[in-house]
């Protein structure tokens, strides 16, 4: 099953940023990463020299009060920001050099991103919603996707929704679609900020489990969270203030 | 199988039908209007020429003493002439209903059964006429209060009563439609004409030579053999008429309304592409998180960009499907409209390639290179952007002069409501699309306004022509009397009040390079004349010690374009070449070409010293029914008295003729302000309901802090309002430049000079309430449904 799943896909990898000087040793490397906010009421500093290196397979969890920087981290580890200095890499990409036409592409391609509001195009069905990115990435044969889809919802459980359009469903089942649509093209990792920020207690387990079984088919996972109880059932807890580092947990 | 992004297009567009209605019904309407008024222009064009052909029409008329078969077999056979034909045209005196005397014109052609130029079509009854039996022209049989198989009562040469009776109805593309010129057409034989007393000999010649697309040399060449032939042949030749080669006479008349047509179409088109730069950049703003959301999930700005292009090319190609078919009836309803005036008939309703190719480049190419730079910014955006606007839009509001100038105005200085600070802030919050919005209601009210200015001013020109008549009557004399004796009699007739005697003669100009004018009349009219109030142009109206001065009126210089106030120029006056200065130049008022010159001079130049040949008569009633009755008397007695009569003209009926021209333009206005009113009005209520819908989220968060209802209608129509107004503003100032321009146009085309122009302030006036209702409402609907929404739905609206 896992291997139908994640082993079939047919694209080259979109990004081509790499860095002949730089050798990178892990699946994630934010390297002495600053971002500086410039705003009518003086420079804020998001991220302070922020170094954070991750292997894949980890379940990473980041904590921190609100204003910590917890999402601008999130953000440039999926390319959605940029670093004033310092450098991101994913893989043997490095992302902070991408352009904005190839970082989509590489994007759709290896990470998988999750927002807190589940940002699903109102107007699809569940299925076309996951469809979506491997049509804007031709990753996948067109007639194949589909059935790849439908296989992608088993995997969150949601099979029987498939052609509902997302204000059918709960929220819960909302977020499992776009983790469902996360997956949709293979991608090493996954990016989630908050994503049970929205859910009640219950689901937000439920969606943990999914995170899970999904590490541990070999997804690494970089996660925003608020919850102090979750966040305990990763492989590393980080906590950011004022932009930096300040405790590591790992098990 | 369609591909996902695919469908999210065509729901985005099945899915928001509101919106996707109001949209396509927008840009439809322009594209309607561009099709309606190009079309018009095309329609009215196409089937005059195309009617005008099948006439056969003559290149030259012309005019040779009495004349049968045997001078048109001799000009036929003149090298370079491909037909001639013969005719002869008598306007004779008419019995109208009671007492009343009008006239009738009666064309004679050579024989009926072998009409070969100028032709004239049977519609009903028989044809050929009998003798002592008439076809009338179509649109002349309202004009003789008899219908097919009654009579007609004639004087013939000798004024003896004849009665003509009318056995069929006939179409003559040719004559001057009865409305403008009250004298109805009929067709008879050369028996016929015999019986009146005019006997059965021809008159004028229509000529067509041998070639398509002739010049007026070419024709002027075989002209001159004809001429040369005739005169061997023992005829006199009078003179001859070349019209505009290839062009119906009406054309005159229907130029300034093609002008008039063509800039409207023009503004049409501009205004249409501001709207459809509006209605995408509404579009794009709604759509900024789910661009975002795409561009996260891998979608590259081309792709993104990709959708929405289509998303623009579907609502151009569904605003086709409704504009093409209504925009062409349209165009034949307003063309057929006008075709009725000048007694012509369309060739059916049917789809112009020309302006189904231009309304698809207004529906599709416009839109699309419209949306180009707003898709492009739109799209361009980064997903970080995108995600972070999620709350209430872009826009942003604090920061500049004007915001805080606004601040400080609503909040201190006029110590509004809170609700309405909203509307009035919210109003200048997003300045880009305030501008555009104004941009397009600024066009919509100018051009309307505009119109309605043309409009003013073509009544007030109207007014001053008429007001150049300040006689009743016109008397013209076989001969030239005595000034004091035409007086003495004239004033001896009851009911005339006053009378003023002139002296007329054509004059020719001869041009610097040597050709001979058109042509035009000069009348001998004392300096201080009573009978006339000329409007001065230019330069300064006769002086009594004036000798070769002369002031001209605008017409003359419809030909003559060269001739400037402090010119002198060479006229033949009565076969006499002399030097004239020209002093002054007056408004034409469509009397034709008219020069006025000091009487006693010309009097002089003519050998008529202290002599007149036609005069001017006020009568003392006002009433047309009166004034008739007194033109019978004065011919009574002035024949009576010995001075024969050559023909009597009431100013009531050439008044009625000016306000008939001036008319097919006015109504034309009339409509065309109606259709811009409305055709603007519908699209501005579309494209300000679609600016409302943008902010379903943000009437959701109002509601979400307690904001009743009726607050947030009041908040949106307001604002909707206020729009109006700030955008009414401009448009009056826009007005005042293109109505200057329209007014140039339409004089130009009309009268060889410009309209009395007058600002139209009830045009301003209508448009600025028009203006506040199309804001007002169309914020109300979309905040209507805006209202009907759950707090909830509101805030999740895309």
């Amino acid at each position: 099953m896992i291997k139908r799943l994640f082993g079939t896909k047919n694209g080259e990898d979109g990004g081509n940023g790499r860095t002949p000087s730089y050798q990178p040793t892990h699946l994630v490397d934010v390297d002495n990463v600053t971002k500086a906010y410039h705003t009518p009421a003086g420079d804020f500093i998001a991220l302070d020299g922020l170094t954070l290196k991750v292997d894949p397979g980890e379940f990473v969890a980041v904590v921190g009060k609100s204003g910590s920087g917890k999402s601008t981290l999130i953000n440039m580890i999926t390319g959605i920001d940029r670093p004033t200095s310092g450098g991101v890499y994913i893989g043997e990409t490095a992302v902070h050099e991408l352009k904005e036409g190839p970082m989509a592409e590489w994007r759709g391609r290896n990470v998988g991103v999750i927002f807190q509001f589940f940002q699903l195009l109102p107007m699809l069905s569940c299925v076309e919603n996951i469809m979506l990115p491997m049509d804007f990435c031709h990753v996948y044969d067109p007639d194949e996707r589909e059935e790849r889809a439908l296989h992608l919802l088993e995997l969150v459980d949601m099979s029987d929704q498939a052609y509902k359009l997302p204000s059918e469903l709960s929220g819960g089942q909302q977020q499992r679609v776009a983790i469902a649509r996360a997956l949709a093209n293979d991608p090493s990792i996954l990016a989630a900020d908050e994503p049970t920020g929205n859910l009640d207690s219950k689901t937000a387990v439920s969606i943990y489990d999914l995170f899970e079984e999904l590490v541990d088919k070999g997804k690494t996972i970089l996660m925003v969270t608020h919850d102090n109880d979750l966040a305990s059932r990763v492989t590393r807890a980080i906590t950011l203030a004022d932009g930096k580092i300040v405790h590591e947990v790992k098990r | 199988m369609i591909r996902p992004r695919w469908r999210k297009v065509l729901r985005d567009l099945w899915g928001n039908k509101l919106r996707t209605t109001l949209v396509v019904l927008s840009i439809a309407i322009r594209v309607f209007a561009v099709g309606m008024i190009v079309g018009t222009q095309i329609l009215l064009r196409e089937d005059l020429s195309r009617v005008y052909g099948t006439t056969n029409p003559a290149h030259a008329f012309l005019s040779i003493s009495p004349f049968d078969e045997e001078a048109i077999e001799i000009v036929r056979n003149v090298e370079g002439v491909a037909e001639a034909d013969g005719r002869a045209e008598h306007t004779i005196p008419l019995q109208k209903e009671g007492d009343e005397l009008g006239e009738i014109r009666l064309t004679v052609p050579a024989d009926f059964a072998d009409w070969r130029l100028q032709t004239v079509a049977s519609i009903s009854g028989k044809w050929p006429p009998d003798e002592q039996e008439i076809l009338m022209e179509r649109a002349s049989v309202p004009y003789v209060n008899a219908a097919v198989g009654e009579m007609i009562t004639v004087e013939d040469v000798d004024g003896r009563l004849r009665q003509l009776t009318i056995v069929g109805v006939a179409h003559d593309l040719f004559t001057q439609p009865v409305q403008f010129t009250n004298v109805p057409n009929g067709y008879i034989t050369r028996d016929t004409a015999e019986w009146l007393g005019y006997g059965d000999k021809l008159s004028r010649m229509p000529l067509r030579i041998e070639g398509e697309d002739v010049t007026e040399e070419e024709i002027r060449a075989v002209i001159d053999r004809v001429k040369l032939k005739l005169e061997k042949a023992g005829y006199a030749y009078y003179g001859d008429w070349i019209p505009e080669p290839g062009e119906h006479p009406a054309n005159e008349a229907v130029q300034p309304l093609l002008a008039i047509l063509g800039i409207l179409g023009l503004l049409s088109l501009f205004a249409s592409a501001f709207l459809v730069i509006n209605i995408i950049n509404g579009l794009l703003a709604q759509h900024t998180t789910q661009i975002g959301i795409m561009k996260a999930i891998g979608a590259r700005s081309s792709q993104v960009m990709g959708l929405y292009m289509a998303s623009v090319l579907i609502f151009g190609l569904l605003s086709l499907l409704i504009a093409v078919p209504l925009g062409a009836l349209a165009a034949y309803g307003l063309a057929d409209f006008i075709a009725g005036f000048i007694n012509f008939d369309l060739n059916g309703v049917r789809l112009i390639p020309q302006v189904v190719l231009l309304q698809t480049a207004v529906a599709i190419l416009v839109p699309v290179l419209a949306a180009l730079v707003p898709v492009l910014r739109g799209t361009a955006i980064t997903v970080h952007q995108a995600l972070s606007e999620q709350g209430l839009g872009a826009g942003h509001f604090g920061s500049s002069l004007i915001d805080r100038a606004m601040n400080w105005l609503t909040a201190v200085a006029l110590r509004l409501s809170r609700p309405t600070r909203i509307s009035l802030r919210n109003t200048i919050r997003r300045k880009a699309r305030l501008l555009l919005t104004l941009i397009t209601l600024t066009l919509g009210g100018a051009i309307f306004i505009g119109v309605l200015t043309v409009h003013e001013s073509l009544l007030k020109t109207l007014d001053d022509a008429l007001a150049y008549f300040a006689y009743d009557i016109d008397v013209e004399f076989k001969q030239a009397h005595r000034l004091e004796e035409i007086q003495r009699q004239v004033l001896a007739v009851p009911g005339v009040a006053a009378a003023e005697s002139w002296i007329g003669a054509s004059a020719v100009r001869l041009r610097p390079d040597g050709e001979e004018g058109d042509g035009f009349y000069l009348i001998g009219a004392p300096a201080d004349t009573a009978v006339i109030n000329p409007t001065l142009l230019d330069g300064r109206w006769l002086e009594p010690g004036d000798s070769n001065t002369i002031v001209l009126n605008s017409l003359v210089l419809k030909d003559e374009p060269d001739i400037q106030v402090g010119d002198v120029i060479m006229l033949e006056v009565d076969g006499r070449e002399g030097e004239w200065r020209v002093v002054g130049l007056v408004q034409g008022v469509m009397t034709g070409g008219i020069g006025y010159v000091n009487q006693p001079y010309l009097a002089r130049l003519l050998r008529f010293v202290d002599k007149a040949d036609s005069v001017e008569i006020v009568a003392a009633t006002t009433n047309p029914a009166a004034q008739r009755a007194l033109e019978i008397r004065l011919r009574q007695h002035l024949e009576e008295a010995g001075m024969a009569v050559d023909s009597t003209g009431l100013i009531s009926d050439v008044r009625g003729t000016i306000e008939y021209q001036f008319g097919l333009v006015v109504t034309l206005l009339a409509v065309m302000a109606v259709l811009v009113a409305l055709v603007g009005g519908l699209g501005l209520t579309g494209t300000m309901s679609i600016n409302v819908l943008e902010r379903t989220r943000e009437i959701g968060v109002m509601r979400a802090v307690g904001a009743s209802d009726t607050a947030v209608q009041r908040i949106v129509m307001v604002e909707g309002a206020l729009v109006g107004v700030i955008s009414w503003f401009f448009a009056v100032l826009l007005a005042i430049p293109i109505s200057r321009y329209l007014s140039n146009v339409v004089g130009n085309e009309l009268l060889r000079s410009s309209l009395s122009y007058t600002f139209s302030f009830k045009g301003a006036f209508i448009w600025l309430v028009a203006v506040i209702i199309i804001g007002a409402l169309a914020s109300f609907w979309p905040a209507w449904n805006a209202s009907r929404l759950s707090v909830r739905e509101t805030l999740a609206y895309e």
